[in-house]
């Protein structure tokens, strides 16, 4: 590592390369938390309702296929994954990056979510029920509410990886940070100081985020029921 | 698919047979090193010491926010830079077992924070030092806690080895890839290399899903990989 | 409930879909979609110095097979800037083709008849010859110095295959590495971690000057013939692609492109 090997990478021309990088990287990253969260929810759902529901076959069979999709893509390799998104399907680089990991998120979060709902004590369902809710309004009204809320950590922890599997897109050719950080570092000869400066950049970027929801989590915390 | 299309796959199985030896031999070795790592330091992170507690931090926080491509690379890359060149298996294993290591610490610090902190105090009491403690009064309790989020970790870890496929590491997923690209069948080889994967991690997150059943671990902290 | 089971069913179908692919159209005119375009999509190399490469200081493509896509653009479109260019790797340039985000790729591509089988090519308008690229105080002087060591190739070339074909006839195996780009093969190279970058000669010209430690061995292991690549089924375009090379060949002008470009005299096909 040298000063020179540091110093060349702040030359403007590569910077705005590498900042180009970054901004793929956000973007398949956006995009992906954002279709894995609304995917995982539908499907952490499904599953849970699927295995509480007694006497409901239609629930059941529902519950079941979401396991399936869970357990099938949640044991893959994400870049398997993602490889056949790009290459086996023909989609273009960028958005099969982010169904690949998509895909794979989803059935990730769905577990989360199904962690949450089961952490609900039973005696929510029992109020409920006293209530006159039905299966679903409880669901929707009292127990999701709940369950989502403990488990704000995992769920930002799973953005934060989704932040970082970003760099697995430098396999489907999309040239994200990572890729970037290759291409500069084989030029300039500094492959030291070009990833340290490019963990730098996801360092920030996650910490941050694990800041911001451990802030969320207390500000929620103080509204006890 | 055709059946040329897996007549021919099955014509080159020596190929991925490499890729699974490759994949299994570095999970192995990256197990027991992450195991140890994670040990020591997730000790670390409930250590009576404040120094004790912020090298946890610093790694494990470190390691988490950054890929564990970035990682690889930095070894794979930079370290020839200083004249240190580890065979491609070896940069592989080290990486893995750093990067999966902060994770266990992680598992291992909550499993023995969530054993009734009155333990500890009472084994001081006793006149237990610290290590002793540990050993004998909450480890044995924290185990129980640890086992199931630990199985995740080690599923993480055989699909993390996908990483070795972006540095011409030959393992199970670099075979797909360069196969699959070479030939232009895509799908037998996608298929094929998914079901291989699938049979190591499958009866793997199986077996945690039961130990989480079993110890009713109340809230799994989630695949966060 | 039947509708939340509806939802799922086309989800599910959905995804099968997505992963089974498209179905290729076969035998279809895609000229008349590119005239009401207005442009020509031509995949191109960005580092190939000389065929297909980015400038860095003019942010422009420039290169033999740049000019020979412009050629194509003007005599179809009329207008040699009616043209857009996308980057392609050996990896991707197949799918891209595929999938219709490139009507004609002319990177470098390779005819062999395994890839006939896929994908249209026109006649060769240039051929290039796989290299060695090796750090100049290693020793080695040719492929027998190899016998044992790692070469390194790039992800989605047979480079590998054609090269370990001739080595066989010399008694020589070697430990074959892919990468997913060029400059990562040179810094391995540079790591030890292999030690020779085989690749076309054409392309290693860049990375030889990029690296003043490197150097090409005067040896040739195969005939590249590159080829405008389009995709199996759009014949009209198939042979439009065709006449322009074959017209080009026969009055010269690729010659003069060659020689502009300074790679008449290492075209292999004289």
């Amino acid at each position: 590592m040298t000063l020179r090997g540091f110093t060349v990478l702040f030359d403007p021309a590569n910077l705005r390369f590498l900042w180009w990088g970054f901004e793929v990287t956000l973007q398949i990253a956006v995009w992906t938390i954002a279709l894995s969260l609304a995917g995982g929810l539908v499907l952490g759902v499904a599953r849970f309702a699927g295995e509480n529901a007694r006497g409901n076959p239609a629930l059941r069979i529902v519950g079941i296929l979401a396991g399936f999709y869970i357990e099938l893509f949640r044991n893959l390799p994400m870049l398997l994954i993602m490889l056949a998104a790009r290459f086996w399907s023909h989609l273009h680089p960028v958005p099969a990056a982010i169904a690949g990991m998509s895909l794979y998120t989803a059935a990730v979060m769905a577990e989360i979510v199904r962690a949450g709902l089961n952490g609900v004590g039973r005696s929510q369902w029992e109020a409920s029920a006293a209530q006159g809710f039905t299966y679903l309004q409880t669901l929707r009204y009292v127990i999701l509410p709940q369950g989502l809320r403990k488990v704000i950590p995992p769920l930002v922890g799973q953005f934060i990886t989704v932040v970082k599997d970003t760099s697995y897109a430098w396999g489907l050719g999309v040239q994200e940070i990572t890729g970037s950080g290759t291409i500069i570092f084989a030029k300039y000869l500094n492959p030291m100081e070009t990833f340290t400066l490019i963990g730098l950049v996801y360092f920030v970027t996650n910490f941050s985020m694990a800041l911001a929801a451990r802030g969320l989590e207390r500000r929620l915390a103080r509204r006890t029921y | 698919m055709t059946l040329d299309a897996w007549s021919q796959l099955f014509a080159d199985w020596r190929i991925f047979a490499l890729g699974l030896g490759h994949t299994l031999f570095v999970a192995a070795l990256a197990l027991v090193f992450s195991t140890i790592l994670g040990f020591v330091f997730g000790l670390l992170g409930v250590a009576p010491s404040g120094f004790l507690r912020a090298l946890n931090r610093v790694y494990v926080e470190g390691i988490r926010n950054t890929p564990l491509l970035l990682q690889a690379f930095f070894l794979y890359y930079g370290l020839p830079r200083v004249h240190i060149v580890l065979p491609v298996l070896a940069v592989g294993v080290v990486s893995l077992s750093i990067y999966t290591g902060a994770f266990i610490a992680e598992v291992v610090r909550a499993g023995i924070q969530s054993v009734a902190r009155g333990q500890l105090e009472a084994a001081y009491a006793q006149g237990f030092g610290f290590a002793a403690a540990m050993w004998h009064v909450v480890l044995p309790q924290a185990f129980r806690v640890i086992l199931p989020p630990y199985t995740n970790q080690c599923v993480n870890l055989i699909k993390n080895t996908q990483i070795l496929s972006l540095i011409a590491g030959a393992d199970l997923v670099y075979q797909a890839d360069t196969w699959s690209s070479e030939t232009l069948l895509y799908g037998v080889a996608y298929v094929t290399v998914g079901a291989l994967y699938l049979i190591i991690t499958l009866p793997l997150a199986t077996m945690a899903r039961w130990l989480e059943r079993r110890t009713g671990a109340a809230l799994d902290i989630g695949r966060v990989a | 409930m039947l509708k939340r089971f509806g939802f799922f069913g086309m989800a599910a179908f959905a995804a099968l879909a997505v992963f089974i692919g498209g179905v290729a159209r076969a035998g279809a005119n895609v000229i008349p979609d590119i005239k009401s375009r207005g442009t020509l999509n031509v995949g191109v190399k960005a580092d190939v110095l000389a065929f297909g490469y980015k400038n860095p200081q003019t942010n422009q493509f420039e290169g033999y097979e740049i000019d020979i896509a412009h050629e194509i653009a003007k005599r179809l479109l009329g207008d040699p800037n009616k043209i857009n260019f996308t980057i392609v790797t050996a990896k991707t340039r197949q799918a891209m083709l595929d999938s219709g985000e490139l009507d004609v790729i002319t990177a470098t591509f390779t005819i062999t008849d395994a890839r006939k089988k896929v994908v249209d090519f026109s006649p060769p308008y240039y051929t290039s010859g796989i290299a060695l690229l090796v750090l100049r105080d290693s020793g080695i002087k040719g492929l027998k110095d190899l016998n044992g060591k790692t070469i390194g190739f790039i992800k989605g070339a047979d480079t590998a295959q054609r090269l370990a074909d001739r080595a066989k006839d010399l008694g020589v195996t070697f430990d074959a590495a892919a990468f997913e780009s060029y400059p990562e093969i040179l810094a391995a190279l540079e790591a030890g971690r292999v030690q020779a970058f085989s690749t076309d000669g054409s392309i290693l010209r860049f990375y030889e000057m990029q690296d003043p430690k490197t150097v090409i061995l005067p040896d040739r292991y195969s005939n590249e013939d590159y080829g405008a690549a389009t995709k199996k089924g759009s014949d009209d375009l198939r042979d439009f692609v065709a006449g322009v090379i074959t017209d080009m060949q026969k009055s010269g002008a690729l010659k003069k492109l060659q020689q502009k470009w300074g790679i008449y005299r290492e075209n292999q096909a004289h």
